[in-house]
């Protein structure tokens, strides 16, 4: 892998290597993400209950997802549409295919189960895994994968522009801000599958009382401002010099607060937590689930 | 924007305006959220658990009899573990019961459930009402 460098871009072509390698970290990343989903009894649970036309469309939202997602971080470097249409297949294939080999394993799937059943549970956790898949092509690449990671590796070498931009045309204004509204996004949608589906996020809101939902969406603004700008990690995004703070404030961190807090609805929403509840309680199902979904977010930004 | 190029990243001093439009949206959306809870902090009165139930179908079944119901809670606290007790009466002497469990009757809201019998009850006198709950 160490010889692969960014003057032989060629290669990929030609080598199937990096490409398997790809895969292998697709599925390692399918395995690493989707585990702890794998492992929860709620979203079995919800394999067979949960309500087939609400399982459809979250099926469907995830294709348009990961292609994009795809485009920033493919299982090799994708400069067009159809590479990353081909990457989010693959991620999604690979969910699938990995979820259904650990369900088997973990005694989760009978050959006595209704067909339904099966097949609601493999849907049901392919969502995460498939997203996982993606991430740990991304997540996986070390340093010395240079050229071939491109999308990362533009971020961890500074100098090792273009990326999948390729053509050097510069990022406009709002692709570049509509793509970090979109990474939050994913970021929330990721954590939020991880946890809405257990009853501990209703329960939560059960216990809390208004004055804790205050201090819950203080908190989960502030953690998501303080993880980007304040707080120096890799990938951490800088305010130009003699900008005040409150700029990228109103333009990047309540925005994404709010994508948080929509994922967060739409999720709930998926799992059937919404039905028949009272308005003041959705929200603040909401207001617990844009918890994690906020740092989901903000950590999105940071790592992708 | 952001600029994903170079390494940190650095946001643009001359943000396009849609990024201000999407920024004064959310925060007012925000500010919606906060205001709506902070009005139920202030003026929500703890009123403990409300039960209501209401039959809402009766149709047999295999090997015996559903009766489908409504339990709605109108009050501003969440019970959890709600006990429902379904009895068919015969002159005031209960005949058949069954119970039902939910896990959570959340606060001014609905759950639905079903009381299965063994027997059709007819025009004998149904009774089904909540007998506890635990605050979650």
């Amino acid at each position: 892998m160490k010889g692969v460098t960014a003057a032989q871009p060629d290669r990929n072509i030609r080598d199937p290597r990096p490409f398997l390698i790809g895969l292998g970290r697709g599925a390692a990343g399918a395995m690493l993400f989707g585990i702890p989903m794998l492992m929860t009894m709620e979203l079995w649970q919800l394999g067979f209950y949960v309500d087939r036309g609400r399982l459809f469309l979250l099926l469907v939202v995830n294709i348009p997802l990961l292609v994009v997602l795809a485009h920033r971080i493919g299982f090799e470097h994708t400069s067009t549409w159809a590479e990353a249409c081909r990457d989010a297949v693959i991620a999604y294939g690979l969910g699938i295919l990995m979820s259904a080999a650990v369900l088997l394993m973990l005694g989760d799937l009978k050959t006595h189960m209704p067909l339904s059943e099966i097949l609601g549970k493999i849907a049901m956790q392919a969502v995460p895994a498939s997203i996982g898949a993606l991430l740990g092509r991304s997540q996986l690449t070390g340093q010395a994968d240079g050229g071939k990671d491109d999308d990362l590796g533009g971020s961890l070498h500074g100098g090792d522009s273009g990326g999948k931009e390729g053509d050097a045309v510069p990022n406009t204004l709002s692709t570049s801000y509509s793509r970090e509204l979109f990474l939050m996004g994913v970021g929330a949608l990721f954590l939020s599958l991880n946890v809405a589906p257990t009853e501990e996020i209703i329960l939560i809101s059960f216990k809390m009382t208004p004055w804790h939902a205050l201090a819950c969406i203080a908190m989960s603004i502030a953690i998501m401002h303080g993880f980007v700008y304040a707080v120096a990690f890799k990938g951490t995004h800088e305010i130009p010099e003699g900008t005040p703070w409150w700029h990228a404030f109103f333009r990047f961190t309540l925005p994404g607060y709010m994508v948080a807090m929509a994922i967060s609805l739409y999720v709930l929403w998926t799992f059937g937590r919404l039905d028949d509840i009272a308005p003041t309680q959705v929200i603040m199902s909401a207001i617990v689930l844009s918890f994690p979904g906020a740092i989901g977010a903000a950590a999105a930004r940071l790592i992708l | 924007m952001t600029n994903i190029i170079s390494r940190p990243h650095t946001e643009t001093e001359e943000p396009h305006w849609i990024e201000w439009v999407t920024g004064v949206v959310s925060s007012v959306l925000v500010i919606a959220i906060v205001a709506w809870v902070a009005y139920e902090a202030i003026t929500e009165e703890k009123t403990p658990p409300d039960l209501g139930i209401s039959m809402t179908k009766r149709s047999p079944v295999e090997g015996g009899y559903r009766i489908e119901f409504d339990i709605a809670n109108k009050a501003t606290t969440t019970a959890a573990a709600v006990t429902v007790r379904g009895e068919i009466l015969e002159g005031g002497a209960v005949v058949e019961d069954a119970d039902v469990t939910f896990d959570y009757v959340p606060a001014q809201s609905k759950s639905s459930g079903a009381i299965l019998f063994s027997q059709d009850p007819g025009n004998r006198q149904v009774r089904i009402r909540a007998v506890g709950y635990t605050d979650p």
